[in-house]
């Protein structure tokens, strides 16, 4: 009786599951055959607040446009160790997305453009359909975004060429809770120097001892105090910079300056390192003690919290921080340093960009795209001006296109352009000198560190990883340079065989022309390594 | 019939490998390849074939040897293609051997643009040529400079020839024209005219050639008003204009 009561439960259960799984299929779910037959997939890490509700509003209209196509979102966690390793197992796979978010400071992942992502050229340097009816309809692409794409062509693996497209615009500021920073010091003046900086932190560790709560100056964790010594060191180190720019560019790439160091013509111990170092150990003195055990979301939630004044982020962090923030939010450039400073003074050259410097969230075609075309269709509507006024007014983020409305809340993310940019930092040169950095960052903003630890700390590692850069840089130029030969001669027999194509003999000649320059760079690069004893 | 595509077949092959898709050119070139351009096709493409090894770049070279014995168009490129062979591909570069490749190439087809392209080639190699002091690098360089006759070619070797003397720390004054000469003869886009611009804005601000400096460091603001370097730009036209005036040094 019992066993025939329990078969019969288990038949209605059965029936119940199965009716209700043909109701959630027939109404809830997705089609299972959609009725846009090109599919194109597009991966980043930007998984902030803003920047997916932005890509989603130019994935809309941009379906709107092309009912053939469907573009989806990929979301990847971080620009650590799960994208890195998602990243490179799809694409050796053969099972990479159409675009993919890419930074060249991504650890160990150097040689990934020139392996598998396919040069733009020939479409940046023709005009973006999508922008007709605007003032940028005759521009060519790539000079519609608001930096020339110049990030993104000096860490090119091929000089000339363009392979990416970019989202945003990013500096980095400081954003201030108004609250604390008034019951603090009794007024809502934002320090403008780095010598009112100092003044501020003061009254800070006074409030704290008076009321026993820990408050401190700025929120902290290893990512914020990693950005604020990159842009630390780049402040005090413009001097030695212009020095170093032997080739007369007004700038430095990062394998100038590791061949630069192998050369002996700067160290952790120059003057002007050294004084970068120091101000960024008395700045880091007013974080938190142990934030280097923490990433960045802790800042954040000491900065929620309310237990600092200041957090120094980037503005890719900025719709988060402002949307979840219970107090009135200031955004400001940090401090400048002046020339009476007594930490970096001596070597002050003025004011260092704090952002303009470069547009971001860059997408590269993968090679292996199944559907090359309209993936770089998607590109351009992305960077149009519609596109990226869809995206600024659904992220938060600023645009990289010129001529694109920037809304009034995020203005105070502009960087005009007053100030001095000049490459690279000296820490973020390759990721085997960056790694050592962030090694040995203990050794500076410890509460045991300092100035001279760090430095003989990093003296020590960096011959080898400056090397180790070095060799990188000249390895992923050979992927680059070896399998343009072949395709140079078939540009120049597709040429013979249709000669009323002209712009195949001028994509022959580019290629050329750009292979030659990296071979160039190959080198100079070999002769720098030749020169520290290889 | 396999391995007789007319020159209009061959065009989807020769269109993958421009591509970089040498797997798939080979695919339609077929297993055997007949035609002299079937043959060029299909080792230029073994050359791009993932993984590179050396026995992928002595099959190119089996078959562009025996084509560069042709006078004809695709012999140069086979001829060429052999040189840069011992310059880049193989695991063990052979820049003696390049070099003998690329001179012959240029002694036999002179009006070739494969010889002219070689020649470039083979003037950087001498650039960076250690065995002999770096004062004396630019000349071999300039000396296959004049055998030059395509414009964008010269363009290409003149920026080098500036470069290598950048590099090797030679006196403004040596390399500075090569630069102003490459800039005339036109045609570089992107960054890498960017850079020219900015360059010889700067180099001559240093060989304190001002009305050359003033010139080219104007044009850069002009044509790229806002680039990232135009303030440090606006800043050194300014110490150019008061070095006009006589007042600064550089």
């Amino acid at each position: 009786m019992i066993d025939r009561l329990r078969s019969r439960l288990g038949l209605v259960l059965f029936v119940m599951g199965y009716a209700f799984a043909v109701y959630w299929v027939f109404t809830r779910s997705a089609p299972i055959v959609t009725d846009r037959p090109i599919t194109i997939r597009v991966a980043h890490w930007q998984i902030e607040k803003g920047p997916p509700e932005g890509l989603d509003a130019v994935i809309r209209r941009y379906e709107q446009l092309n009912p053939r196509v469907k573009v989806e979102q990929v979301l990847v966690p971080g620009g650590g160790p799960i994208y890195r390793q998602w990243m490179r197992s799809n694409l050796i796979g053969g099972t990479g997305v159409d675009l993919i978010e890419y930074g060249f400071w991504l650890d160990g992942m150097s040689d990934i453009p020139a392996r598998y992502f396919a040069p733009i050229t020939k479409e940046m340097l023709a005009p973006n359909p999508y922008n007709r009816g605007t003032p940028l309809e005759h521009v060519p692409w790539a000079e519609t975004f608001t930096d020339g794409l110049v990030v993104q062509q000096v860490t090119a693996p091929v000089p000339g060429q363009f392979y990416a497209a970019t989202l945003s615009e990013v500096s980095t500021r400081l954003f201030c809770n108004r609250e604390l920073l008034r019951r603090i010091t009794g007024s809502d003046k934002l320090p403008e120097t780095l010598i009112d900086l100092r003044a501020l932190s003061v009254k800070v560790r006074a409030y704290t001892a008076r009321t026993g709560h820990p408050y401190f100056t700025l929120a902290g964790s290893r990512d914020n105090a990693e950005w604020l010594l990159e842009f630390l060191m780049q402040g005090a180190t413009m001097q030695m910079s212009q020095r170093n720019d032997r080739l007369g560019v007004l700038a430095l790439y990062q394998w100038d300056e590791l061949g630069h160091y192998l050369e002996g013509r700067w160290s952790f111990n120059s003057p002007e390192v050294r004084a970068g170092l120091e101000l960024a150990r008395e700045v880091g003195l007013n974080m938190k003690p142990g934030y280097l055990q923490s990433m960045r979301d802790a800042a954040t939630m000491e900065w929620l919290r309310g237990d600092s004044v200041f957090i120094f982020a980037g503005t890719w962090d900025g719709t988060s921080l402002r949307r979840l923030a219970t107090f009135p939010v200031d955004v400001l450039r940090f401090p400048r340093a002046t020339a009476d400073d007594p930490v970096v003074g001596k070597y002050f050259f003025g004011r260092f960009a704090d952002g303009g410097g470069g547009t971001c969230m860059e997408l590269y075609l993968n090679k292996q795209s199944r559907h090359p075309q309209e993936a770089v269709d998607f590109l351009r509507f992305m960077s149009s001006v519609e596109g990226s006024q869809l995206f600024t007014d659904n992220s938060g983020w600023l645009p990289a296109i010129r001529g694109v409305k920037v809304p009034d809340a995020i203005k105070a993310y502009e960087t005009p352009r007053d100030c001095y940019t000049f490459g690279m930092p000296y820490v973020m040169i390759g990721s085997s000198v960056l790694s050592q950095v962030a090694r040995n960052m203990h050794q500076l903003v410890g509460p045991q560190g300092s100035v001279d630890k760090f430095v003989a700390a990093m003296e020590a590692v960096m011959p080898e990883a400056a090397r180790t850069d070095l060799r990188k840089e000249i390895n992923n130029r050979y992927i680059a340079v070896r399998p343009q030969d072949p395709q140079v001669v078939a540009l120049h027999e597709l040429f013979r065989r249709t000669p009323r194509n002209p712009e195949l003999a001028v994509a022959r000649e580019r290629l050329e022309s750009s292979q030659t320059q990296t071979e160039a760079l190959l080198f100079q690069m070999q002769r720098q390594l030749t020169a520290a004893g290889e | 019939m396999p391995g007789l595509l007319t020159a209009a077949e061959l065009v989807p092959a020769w269109t993958a490998l421009a591509n970089g898709r040498p797997d798939e050119a080979q695919r339609r070139i077929g297993p055997e390849p007949a035609t002299r351009a079937e043959q060029l096709a299909w080792a230029a493409a073994e050359l791009g074939r993932q993984p590179v090894t050396d026995d992928h770049v002595r099959a190119t070279e089996q078959v562009v040897t025996e084509l560069a014995r042709g006078d004809d168009e695709i012999g140069a490129q086979a001829e060429y293609l052999r040189a840069r062979l011992y310059q880049l591909h193989y695991a063990t570069p052979d820049p003696a051997r390049a070099a003998e490749l690329f001179l012959a190439l240029a002694d036999r087809r002179p009006q070739s643009h494969w010889a002219q392209l070689g020649l470039v080639k083979l003037a950087m190699m001498r650039l960076y040529d250690s065995s002999g002091p770096a004062t004396n690098r630019l000349a071999p360089a300039e000396a296959l400079l004049a055998r030059i006759h395509e414009p964008q070619l010269q363009r290409d070797l003149h920026l080098q020839i500036g470069q290598a003397g950048v590099t090797l720390g030679l006196p403004t004054r040596r390399f500075l024209p090569h630069f102003v000469a490459a800039d005339r003869l036109g045609g570089l886009t992107g960054a890498a005219l960017e850079d020219l611009i900015v360059q010889i804005g700067t180099l001559s601000f240093r060989a304190g050639e001002y009305p050359q400096a003033q010139a080219y460091l104007t044009r850069f603001l002009q044509e790229y008003p806002t680039n990232v370097r135009a303030y440090a730009v606006a800043r050194l036209l300014e110490r150019t204009q008061r070095g006009l005036a006589g007042e600064a040094k550089p």
